[in-house]
């Protein structure tokens, strides 16, 4: 933790930056902090609870964040990602912000777990990590931990899903998105809604219907999970955000398989390499147009 | 603490024939039950049968959906030439029972009913109110975010309930605590005895209390004096540094009771209006036709919401708009616990009131 600390606060009283956005303890488990006042700095940690993804944080859209200043942000291999994603997509610049890399030995699903990471708790996006150390980050620090135990497997329950005859699937997600109630915390937790107005928000004309029924809902997810193909970072935070525990990362996940099958595209850390969303190849996949 | 007007026992055998003979009779009862989903949810559904029904873990959706549901439709048009076609939604319901809710859940109804009988009477929200006869379970399911006692009610409060049970080892004490109650143990008199020796419920009673050490000495009358007096203090802006402005805490709420009404087309020349739950935590909440928008960050908007509830509601409907059920803080992505919240501006008002000079002359 000395590391960590020391840094943030270096930064702090250097004038580098005006906030670290980092992890504290809460009362009821991990929550993100925002560290102004050097003094404060103490107060940051880094353990198995840390499951939040700090970078949407450093979107364009969080005012408050930043109105106060400029940022260092706390960055696991996998949140570093989302940060490449806005960078990539000129949401940011990468002056805008100092990049503190945490050496990650993976996270439990939610932030109020006490006790060791095992398979029950680890979240999904730990599986099969190859980022536990992150490379786009300006500073690293800790000693890199075990590798997390293996958990769910995100692959393995879209391929369960897709195994199913059409009638069946169609019913799995009727009755998981029939409980949505359009809170679109999925929306606003994640690092690349990145919209000023969402198309779900725009009323003249209403493209998207707005109540919570089947048709609505549905168009909702959808849309959402289409304008994430081939730019979601993986971090399943809309998952762990619904307050009705609908499995919504599976659409991210599956389009993920179709974007890499398709554009042989898999996001990565790496803001130099373009999403195809925003790239044109002569080579490019066109069997999806109809 | 309101007396029950009466006591009775029903033993686990006879509520089960209870939700038999009531769902036998086409009445709809609503308790916590799996849901059947990918994650194994327990929630507030319609269930067939006691066997169904999960007593022992707290239900993630909220009740006032069955009261004000997320979309509700209250008309249907129809243009044929020059005319149209109104078809109102009739707000009368069939009789339908809820069971085993949670007092904070339970509680929330009653506060909601003031605004809902303010200017005009709510029918659709009525319409649901009295056709329901509520039957709470008193709760020993206390967590770290749970902060009733804080805010006026208790684990075992009948506040919104026509019956209270109160789990002994033969079954249930039934408390019953409204004239519907006493209509409803009248109709179903075969599936009552009479009350057992109360040293039964003293027991249950006595294991609840202390349950929520924390929130016992929660001053809400305090943070109402601060919020009153501190519009445009810095506070807030800190606040919503982690909030993710999505509506997550509003939605789950059992006493949040904003709504849209939206019109939606299903064609070309027909529709349905709908009344939609919607919340201060949007920005389009309060977006003007004209662009403007009075709540235009996410610090106002937590402003609003922790004023509306500790501050706005109070002065007008004399309650707070809180139950402390917890659910905005097991619900939110960012951890930001509204226990916590209340009691640290509780605080700054006690820091307050320590620093001003008392008695003599200012």
């Amino acid at each position: 933790m000395k590391p960590l600390q020391d840094l943030a606060r270096q930064l702090l009283e250097a004038g580098d930056v005006k906030v670290v956005i980092g992890y504290q303890d809460g009362r009821r488990g991990v929550q993100p902090a925002f560290i102004t006042d050097p003094a404060q700095a103490e107060r940051l940690i880094f353990d198995h609870r840390c499951v939040h993804n700090l970078a949407t944080y450093v979107s364009p859209r969080r005012g408050h964040v930043k109105r106060l200043g400029r940022a260092a942000v706390m960055l696991k291999g996998c949140d570093a990602r989302a940060v490449a994603g806005l960078l990539r997509e000129s949401q940011i610049s990468r002056d805008d912000v100092v990049l503190i890399g945490v050496r990650c030995g993976g996270v439990h699903d939610t932030p109020d777990v006490s006790g060791p990471l095992t398979a029950e708790t680890v979240a999904p996006r730990c599986h099969g990590c190859t980022v536990r150390e992150p490379s786009l980050p300006d500073h690293l620090v800790g000693e890199l931990p075990p590798a997390p135990p293996v958990g769910r497997d995100l692959d393995a329950d879209v391929a369960r899903l897709m195994a199913m005859p059409a009638a069946e699937r169609l019913a799995f997600w009727t009755r998981e998105l029939d409980k949505c109630v359009r809170c679109y915390a999925c929306r606003q937790v994640c690092p690349l809604c990145v919209c000023e107005r969402c198309i779900v928000d725009k009323t003249q004309p209403r493209w998207i219907e707005p109540s919570a029924h089947a048709r609505g809902n549905l168009a909702w997810h959808l849309t959402r999970a289409q304008h994430l193909a081939g730019r979601c970072s993986g971090c399943s935070e809309c998952e762990r955000a619904c307050p009705e525990g609908i499995p919504v990362h599976l659409f991210n996940h599956f389009l993920a398989g179709v974007v890499r099958d398709a554009f042989d595209h898999v996001v990565s850390d790496d803001p130099e390499v373009p999403a195809p969303v925003g790239a044109f190849r002569k080579d490019d996949a066109e069997e999806f147009i109809v | 603490m309101s007396t029950p007007l009466s006591i009775k026992h029903i033993d686990s055998a006879q509520l089960e024939g209870l939700v038999a003979a009531l769902v036998g009779a086409g009445t709809t009862v609503i308790a916590p039950a799996r849901r059947g989903d990918a994650r194994d949810t327990v929630g507030y559904r319609a269930v067939r049968t006691m066997a169904e029904v999960v007593l022992d873990q707290r239900p993630d959706n909220a009740l006032k959906a069955f009261f004000l549901p997320p979309t509700d439709p209250l008309l249907h048009y129809e243009r044929k030439g020059k005319d149209v076609t109104l078809t109102e939604v009739d707000p009368q319901i069939a009789p339908r029972v809820v069971l085993g809710a949670l007092p904070c859940d339970v509680a929330g109804l009653p506060i909601v009913d003031r605004v809902m009988n303010w200017d005009y009477r709510d029918e659709p929200w009525f319409g649901r109110r009295d056709a329901t006869t509520v039957i709470a379970l008193a709760c020993d399911k206390a967590d770290d975010a749970c902060f009733c006692s804080g805010v006026g009610l208790a684990p075992d409060s009948p506040q919104g309930a026509d019956l209270l049970l109160i789990p002994t080892p033969a079954g249930f004490a039934v408390e019953v605590h409204s004239d519907k109650g006493v209509a409803f143990v009248a109709q179903h008199a075969a599936f009552f005895a009479d009350a057992r020796d109360a040293t039964e419920v003293q027991a249950f009673r006595q294991r609840i209390a202390g349950l929520l050490p924390h929130a016992e000495g929660l001053d809400p009358d305090a943070a109402r004096t601060w919020i009153e007096a501190h519009f445009m203090d810095p506070h807030w802006a800190q606040l919503a540094l982690a909030c993710h402005g999505c509506g997550a805490c509003t939605m789950v709420c059992p006493t949040c009771h904003c709504f849209d009404i939206v019109d939606e087309q299903e064609g070309v020349t027909k529709g349905t209006r709908r009344r939609n739950q919607d919340y201060c935590q949007y920005g389009l909440f309060t977006l003007h036709g004209a662009g403007h928008n009075p709540r235009g960050d996410q610090g106002a908007r937590i402003r609003q919401r922790v004023s509306h509830k500790f501050a706005i509601y109070p002065d007008r409907f004399g309650a707070i708009l809180c139950t402390g059920c917890g659910r905005c803080s097991r619900s939110c992505a960012a951890g930001i616990d509204m226990f916590e919240v209340v009691e640290r501006i509780a605080g700054l008002q006690a820091t307050l009131d320590e620093e001003a000079p008392t008695g003599g002359e200012l």
